[in-house]
């Protein structure tokens, strides 16, 4: 039975040291995230979260952690009632370098059939990563006032 | 069963305009697009060709221009050369290039696929886009993707 995911694969011009901190470090995400923090010890158990203007949104626990190469955690939105309610689905980051670039594979598991989290992530992430790519590559993210309206 | 469908959004810092030509000018698709170039002359109902630069005999796929709509939509045909006049072969790719709060919003739909067509299409997409991606946002495609490779 095939179980629904998102999985999202981008190639990117930089080391895998560099999208390990953008991608874990909160004054890296704000700056492609859309302002979004994401703040984590990146130790196993602990909590994840990530926010905006002190308000966290999504927040989760490191269940996997081997820098520069994998990162996973679970993803349990907090801002909308009705996506709260689900249980926690989870993240997977995936850094593998072929020469001068990382193919970065983000993986969106675990959620339940009828998922509402599902089609919102599947909006997101994208956006997020065509912003991550941008900055990294160029030093100009997606304009902020993409996630504004 | 609906057959599989594989779908692509990327957001691009350029204009429709710029996206829309990228996809079929040889000398932009031979840097991001493994050597290759898509040739047409990109008439609704005309045949389109997807060969290598450096050698028109070598195509990789072949189809036809179902929708021309610049620089919004393109939707054509694929598959492999010999396959062409099989419908259950043959698959279909919609590019909707879309204005996205200051950016370009490309969705790559391919749809129709088979199992062994939706492999090999899965591993390549991203790489092109993200190749196009970079070759329109820094001048330069990344070096991946101008050479050719096979698949």
């Amino acid at each position: 039975m095939h179980k629904p995911e998102f999985v999202y694969v981008t190639y990117i011009e930089t080391t895998p040291e560099k999208l390990w901190q953008a991608l874990t470090d909160g004054h890296f995400t704000e700056r492609y995230w859309f302002g979004y923090r994401f703040d984590s010890s990146l130790k196993i158990g602990t909590p994840t979260a990530l926010g905006k203007d002190g308000k966290v949104t999504d927040e989760g626990v490191v269940i996997e952690c081997d820098p520069p190469k994998r990162l996973v955690y679970t993803w349990h939105p907090l801002y909308d009632p009705e996506l709260a309610k689900e249980t926690p689905s989870r993240v997977s980051y995936d850094l593998v370098q072929h020469g001068d670039h990382v193919k970065l594979t983000v993986t969106h598991a675990g959620f339940p059939e009828a998922s509402k989290v599902l089609p919102s992530i599947a909006t997101g992430w994208p956006l997020v990563l065509s912003s991550l790519k941008s900055f990294l590559e160029s030093g100009r993210p997606l304009p902020l006032s993409v996630m504004q309206s | 069963m609906s057959k599989p469908e594989y779908v692509y959004v990327i957001y691009i810092q350029t204009t429709p305009e710029k996206v829309w030509r990228a996809l079929q000018d040889p000398e932009m698709t031979k840097d991001y697009w493994g050597r290759r170039t898509n040739r047409s002359d990109w008439q609704q109902g005309s045949p389109w060709r997807h060969e290598s630069y450096d050698d028109s005999s070598d195509i990789a796929v072949a189809g036809t221009v179902v929708e021309s709509k610049p620089p919004r939509r393109l939707v054509i045909t694929w598959a492999r050369p010999d396959d062409v006049s099989k419908p259950e072969k043959t698959s279909r790719v919609a590019f909707d290039i879309e204005d996205a709060f200051g950016a370009v919003k490309l969705t790559v739909t391919h749809s129709e696929l088979d199992a062994e067509m939706l492999r090999a299409i899965s591993g390549g997409w991203p790489a092109i886009l993200s190749s196009l991606k970079t070759m329109l946002e820094t001048g330069a495609a990344m070096p991946m993707t101008q050479r050719s490779w096979k698949g």
